[in-house]
């Protein structure tokens, strides 16, 4: 029995494909999102919760803008809270090398048109009472802030489906159909689904989705860890890098960091991968203690892990490609929660408009047609392979 | 050959007894049990509900030690068996190699205290790991003095330390009625015993030996509330014809306990629900071994027994790690209850006994403030003040209705469970809501995640002082950049 039938269906209720299943049902496009699990139910609603332009990526910087002004905005076009806070990221420098880094970002900055500040200790206090006085000095983005992924996540989903389009949980695509070099919908484990334009938003999964039209995308998925402690009282509304970490304190107050190093993995289809903490937690508890000596009482409450994809150049695909007809290939490569408003209205753009409005050229799938089947073997990248 | 390194967590009846069997069949034996725990642990009702009715002794670190291990008979036998046992150290984690952790290599378990953590490293494991309290909600549950039956036990047998003196106790099973004699012969005053079904639960000789010492058995009740300022004053009851005010400083939840299988999940141990055995148990087989092999639950975190049955699971756990495996029996004991209705059964019908009619107000997670109505509307937290037009449209049965129950995601929309107690006081109850609002029976109801730690320690314990000059120097914020370029894949140009 046929599941559905839409224009567009986006395999993955990620946050990209959420975004993108977003703009395309608010500009009127009949859209079906189908998930294997549950909306958000992997990196998308677990992450940092970080959005940033970089000074080290110009060419990212015409969407991270885009993202920017979107988010300032999101709550209430969707309609529900995503804790966005625009207040700014902070890069803190612990070592001389850090220090030549920052000096670096304070010079390219302006170059590519992001607004950054040098910053010494002392203002970087102001901003951060409880930081470690070992900081040498870093760099202040005023255009950054956060926001809570789960809600953020959940938000695109409820406002996805005010505005009507469908969100098939616990929905595994296991087939895409081509017929004459055009995609005609894909095949369920609940039934088929027929549409016009197939969104592989898969993250993780991209590449085994890519394999169902013979398309190489590499993809490597890792699994990074995060640790989050009790409340406090509100301390500092700033997201914060340094001493290896990143992380933000929460509008709840729980302090929630990550960093440190990656385990590469291989995913399923059809099925959530499993990810377990490691002792890692504890490298983790010791940095954020280093960077703030102060809260070094505080009890850390829970930890978890997130298995996130990287291309080989750690840059996003978003694509509509051309064999098969009908096949858009978003890919955010670690990216893809601070991106996400830009993703979603790049996609919508790239189906209804036939060009996205600001530059993505960078973001062309083109770049990997000549990448190895073995890539990630070559690289040290292959499953098990830990920190490579 | 060195001997066989078996590592025993909790050393309760079942714990001390596989510690020993293992020891005497030659295995290097460590029991590490977390009593006594920190004061400041208890202060957030870890791992019982402590209520916060313990004196002030309880921050006498070396009383208490002492305390605990005079009222622990089997620690003395462990030791003179040749076990080295380490009181007063929690585990908080267990790590071993398995899919998406390859990199682990040997198993481990986190352990430590307030003050510092260390890895341990093992060659076969025991979890004898306990129960916890069940905790349901009720009107004026978050006053000082709302307590649970293990969190009240262990306040007066293990620290002597309980500062509550008129109890009243909810639920009146056998573990009620065990509860109810160690509060009496400690001197509190049992003020009642309250019961919502119309009879007694418990069909052993104590419930009698109770009523011939007076104690008042009060059946057919519902639970209206606690009264109080900060603390319990009062408790009040209702039958179908009159309502009751009990003076009291302390109520007592003994409705039921749940099998502790924090680290059995950590570890990678199957789980099933029984609603029997009062929750989520480890599949074990007849030597008590779980489906990860060398890793054996034994005693009440594989279901509530009877101490007599949970010394002789531990004793065959304790043989099957040090090597013999020799189970023929099926030593899965029944209940201790021989009534008719479940454990999971009996708390349904306690918590119809606590709605006090559209009690939607009613507190569920105690530390993010989540009521029931904020549960079943799946409200954003009472913190981002959201008034949104739009989630009207979204309850708890909506979002199951289009999805698997799945609790974690439930945790992260409202928060309940996402607190300091690490949701030992909500997480049943909210089980129990969602099966509601889904349609579906609890056992149906995925069990939630447990994270590590699971116990909360403060981060300069969890500091790893021991990171590798490698570890220090390879340390990536986040994926590094390649330092292969990708030209080197065949791109052109």
């Amino acid at each position: 029995m046929k599941l559905d039938s839409a224009e567009v269906a986006i395999i993955g209720a990620g946050v990209s494909g959420l975004s993108s299943a977003y703009f395309l049902a608010n500009a009127g496009v009949n859209v079906v999102v189908l998930e294997k699990g549950l909306i958000g139910g992997e990196a998308s609603a677990r992450n940092g919760g970080s959005m940033s332009p970089r000074a080290d990526e110009p060419f990212a910087i015409p969407m991270a803008t885009r993202a920017r002004e979107t988010w300032k905005t999101l709550d209430q076009e969707l309609g529900y809270p995503t804790e966005f806070i625009h207040e700014g990221r902070l890069q803190v420098a612990m070592w001389e090398e850090e220090m030549d880094l920052v000096r670096a970002m304070a010079m390219n900055a302006p170059k590519f048109g992001v607004e950054a500040h040098a910053v010494d200790p002392e203002e970087m206090r102001s901003l951060v009472p409880e930081l470690t006085d070992k900081a040498l000095g870093g760099m202040y983005f005023p255009n950054a802030g956060h926001s809570n992924p789960q809600r953020a996540v959940q938000a695109y989903a409820w406002a996805c489906q005010d505005r009507g389009g469908r969100i098939y949980q616990d929905t595994a695509v296991l087939r895409i159909d081509v017929v004459g070099g055009r995609v005609k919908g894909v095949q369920t484990n609940r039934g088929p689904v027929s549409a016009d334009v197939v969104v592989s938003a898969a993250g993780p999964q991209s590449g085994l989705v890519g394999d169902m039209v013979g398309l190489h995308v590499p993809v490597a998925p890792g699994r990074v860890e995060i640790i989050a402690t009790v409340p406090l009282e509100p301390r500092f509304t700033t997201y914060i890098a340094g001493n290896g970490l990143y992380g933000r304190q929460t509008l709840r107050g729980n302090l929630v960091f990550g960093g440190g190093p990656h385990e590469w993995v291989d995913v399923e289809v059809n099925r959530e991968p499993p990810k377990p903490n490691t002792p890692l937690v504890r490298n983790i508890s010791r940095r954020l203690a280093e960077l703030f000596p102060s809260l070094e009482d505080t009890r850390v409450l829970r930890s978890w892990a997130g298995v996130v994809e990287q291309t080989p150049d750690s840059i996003p695909i978003i694509d509509k490609v051309s064999d098969p007809e009908g096949f858009v290939v978003v890919c955010v490569s670690g990216n893809g929660f601070g991106l996400s408003p830009a993703t979603g209205l790049a996609v919508k753009e790239l189906i209804v408009d036939g060009e996205c409005a600001v530059d993505i050229s960078a973001f062309k799938f083109d770049r990997f047609r000549h990448v190895p089947r073995d890539w990630r073997k070559t690289w040290s990248w292959e499953a098990g392979a830990y920190n490579t | 050959m060195p001997a066989i390194h078996v590592a025993v967590v909790g050393a309760g009846p079942a714990g001390v007894a596989a510690a020993v069997a293992a020891a005497e069949a030659g295995a290097r034996v460590t029991l590490i049990d977390e009593h006594p725990i920190d004061s400041s642990m208890m202060g957030l009702d870890i791992p019982y509900v402590f209520g916060q009715r313990m004196t002030p002794t309880v921050r006498d670190e070396g009383l208490m030690l002492q305390r605990v291990i005079d009222a622990n008979p089997g620690i003395g036998r462990a030791q003179n068996a040749g076990v080295d046992v380490l009181p007063g150290v929690y585990v908080w984690g267990s790590f071993r190699e398995r899919e998406n952790s390859r990199h682990i290599p040997r198993p481990v378990l986190g352990l430590g205290n307030d003050r510092e953590t260390w890895m341990l490293g093992y060659d076969r494991l025991v979890l004898s790991t306990g129960a916890r309290d069940l905790s349901l909600s009720f009107p004026g549950r978050d006053l000082v003095g709302v307590v649970g039956a293990r969190g009240m036990g262990a306040l007066i047998e293990k620290y002597r330390a309980f500062s509550g003196t008129r109890v009243v106790i909810l639920g009146s099973g056998e573990p009620a009625m065990v509860t109810a004699k160690t509060a009496l012969e400690s001197g509190v005053e049992l003020a009642a015993i309250v019961e919502q079904g119309r009879e007694v639960r418990s069909r052993g000789p104590l419930a009698e030996e109770l009523r011939q010492r007076s104690v008042a058995f009060y059946t057919g009740q519902r639970v209206i509330e606690a009264r109080g300022q900060r603390e319990v004053e009062a408790l009040v009851i209702a039958s179908e014809t009159e309502t009751l005010e009990i003076a009291c400083d302390t109520v007592c939840l003994a409705i039921g306990v749940v099998p502790s299988v924090e680290l059995t999940y950590l570890t990678g141990c199957e789980l099933r629900f029984d609603a029997d055995a009062g929750g989520y148990v480890p599949v074990v087989d007849y030597n008590f071994q779980t489906s990860v092999e060398g890793v054996f639950a034994a005693g009440d975190a594989c279901g509530i027994v009877e101490e007599a049955i949970a010394e002789r699971q531990g004793a065959r756990a304790g043989r099957g790690a040090a090597g013999g495996l020799d189970g023929a029996d099926n030593l899965i004991g029944d209940s201790a209850e021989n009534d008719a209705q479940s454990e999971v059964e009996y708390w349904e019908s306690w918590r119809s006994a606590m709605t006090n009619g559209d009690a939607g107000d009613v507190t569920v997670c105690l530390c993010e403030e989540v009521s029931r109505a904020d549960l079943e509307s799946v409200s954003p937290p009472r913190y981002l003040g959201w008034p949104s037009r739009q989630m009207g449209n979204r309850t708890l049965a909506t979002l199951f209705h289009e999805a698997p129950v799945n609790l974690d995601r439930l945790k992260r929309l409202t928060r309940a469970g996402m607190g300091y107690c690490q949701g030992r006081r909500c997480r049943e109850e909210v089980a129990l809501i969602s099966a509601d609002a889904s349609g579906v029976d609890v056992s149906e109801v995925p069990l939630g995640t447990f994270r590590t730690p699971i116990r909360p320690l403060p981060l300069r314990s969890m500091w790893d002082g021991e990171e590798t000059e490698e570890t220090r120097a390879n340390w990536p914020k986040w994926f590094r950049k390649p330092a292969i370029k990708l030209d080197s894949l065949g791109r052109d140009g």
